[in-house]
């Protein structure tokens, strides 16, 4: 404790009226604590939270639809759809039979944890006490904002489609580094640009040795089982 | 010397987000402890959190003028660099690249993150 002035802090005081007060914390400290509120959330509910990420075009939403109309029977799924403005993504995963949440930042390029909690409230209100096993998060389409802030997810999925190029891993680290898994999408189109898997993967692994990386396409349906599968293994118990 | 065009790119992307809730973050700081302003801000950013420090400390300055109780702060950056330290035969080393390397001493991969990760508001300095 502070002996001038009462306070709970660790700091100097000197005669001018200015003083110095230790925080050490991180500069997203809200967000964090606010993803561990999620986290916790979602663990006492049996949820596995999935946090995709991309630049704009990716094929998250795709890759959602496709997965719904895969799962739906087995799993109990439901999204909250990340946009600047719009409601589009919400409308085609309801279309296929799922509760969908939009969140519009009004601006900003990445969601932040207290508009997921939000929106989780809203559609906990649409399942009506139905049990869900996986939550899927899309986010803004972005690389670089969202890597920085946690929602409380227990998996970080970033897609990267075969038009953007295999150098991406590289241009974008910490998108990288921050998550878990790695979806190449758009697999079909390889043949039509010069795009080298090796390349890439060997990028991504030097920045993350962890990751765990799927080529996929939504389109032929290749790869697609090894997502399922994925998911599958990890919805909780 | 770097070209104009690549200050430009470097000076419009995202530390502007970050910045945003420093800004959240100094303004509750600012509250709990009474303050009518915060003159300096000094931070720790750690080579491997993806932060470019010019690009947080131009969003900032440009952020602080809307805000009477910031638009005075300046920031100093103390910035980190990354050590790891090998768990198999526990050398500690310094990387310079952000790639995920390997022991130089026995070629192990079974490393820890000692420093490097860190983007830490350290301490404010507060006019009460
Ligand atoms: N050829 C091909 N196109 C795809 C694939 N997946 C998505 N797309 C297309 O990519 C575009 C953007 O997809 P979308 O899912 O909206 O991307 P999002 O912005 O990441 O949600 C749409 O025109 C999709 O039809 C794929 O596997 N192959
Ligand atoms: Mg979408
Ligand atoms: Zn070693």
């Amino acid at each position: 404790m502070c002996n001038t002035c009462g306070c709970d802090h660790d700091h100097q005081h000197d005669s001018s009226g200015t003083r110095v007060v230790d925080v050490n914390q991180s500069l997203l400290k809200t967000n964090e604590e606010a993803a561990a509120r999620n986290k916790q959330l979602f663990d006492e509910k049996g949820i596995l939270a999935i946090n995709l990420i991309s630049s704009p075009g990716s094929g998250k939403t795709t890759l959602l639809e496709k997965t719904i109309e895969a799962l739906k029977d087995q799993v109990s799924m439901a999204v909250l759809e990340g946009d600047i403005e719009t409601d589009l993504d919400a409308e085609r995963i309801r279309a296929k039979g799922v509760p969908a949440v939009q969140l519009t930042t009004g601006g900003a390029c990445h969601l932040e944890s207290a508009l997921v909690s939000a929106g989780f409230h809203n559609l906990e209100h649409q399942l009506d006490g139905r049990k869900l096993d996986v939550l899927f998060i899309e986010n803004v389409g972005n690389l670089v904002c969202p890597s920085f802030f946690d929602l409380g997810e227990h998996r970080r999925v970033v897609l990267i489609s075969v038009p953007e190029g295999h150098d991406k891993p590289l241009k974008y680290p910490k998108a990288i580094r921050t998550s878990q898994v790695m979806v190449i999408t758009k697999a079909d189109l390889i043949p039509h640009f010069d795009f080298s898997v090796e390349k890439m993967k060997t990028d991504a692994l030097s920045l993350n040795p962890s990751l765990h990386i799927m080529v996929t396409s939504a389109k032929t349906g290749e790869g697609m089982e090894e997502w399922f599968d994925f998911l599958q293994r990890h919805r909780k118990e | 010397m770097r070209s104009s065009s690549s200050w430009t790119r470097k000076r419009t992307v995202h530390e502007v987000s970050i910045a945003l809730a420093m800004v959240d973050e100094l303004m509750r700081i600012a509250a709990e402890n009474g303050a009518k302003k915060i003159t300096k801000v000094s931070l720790k950013i750690g080579r491997l959190s993806g932060i470019v420090t010019d690009s947080l400390v131009f969003a900032f300055d440009a952020i602080k003028q809307e805000h009477p109780l910031l638009s005075s702060a300046d920031i100093s950056i103390h910035e980190i660099p990354l050590i790891y330290q090998c768990e198999d035969c526990m050398n500690r080393f310094e990387a310079r690249e952000i790639h995920f390397p390997s022991c130089p001493a026995c070629t192990s991969v079974n490393l820890k993150i000692l420093s490097g990760e860190e983007q830490h508001i350290e301490n404010v300095e507060l006019e009460v």
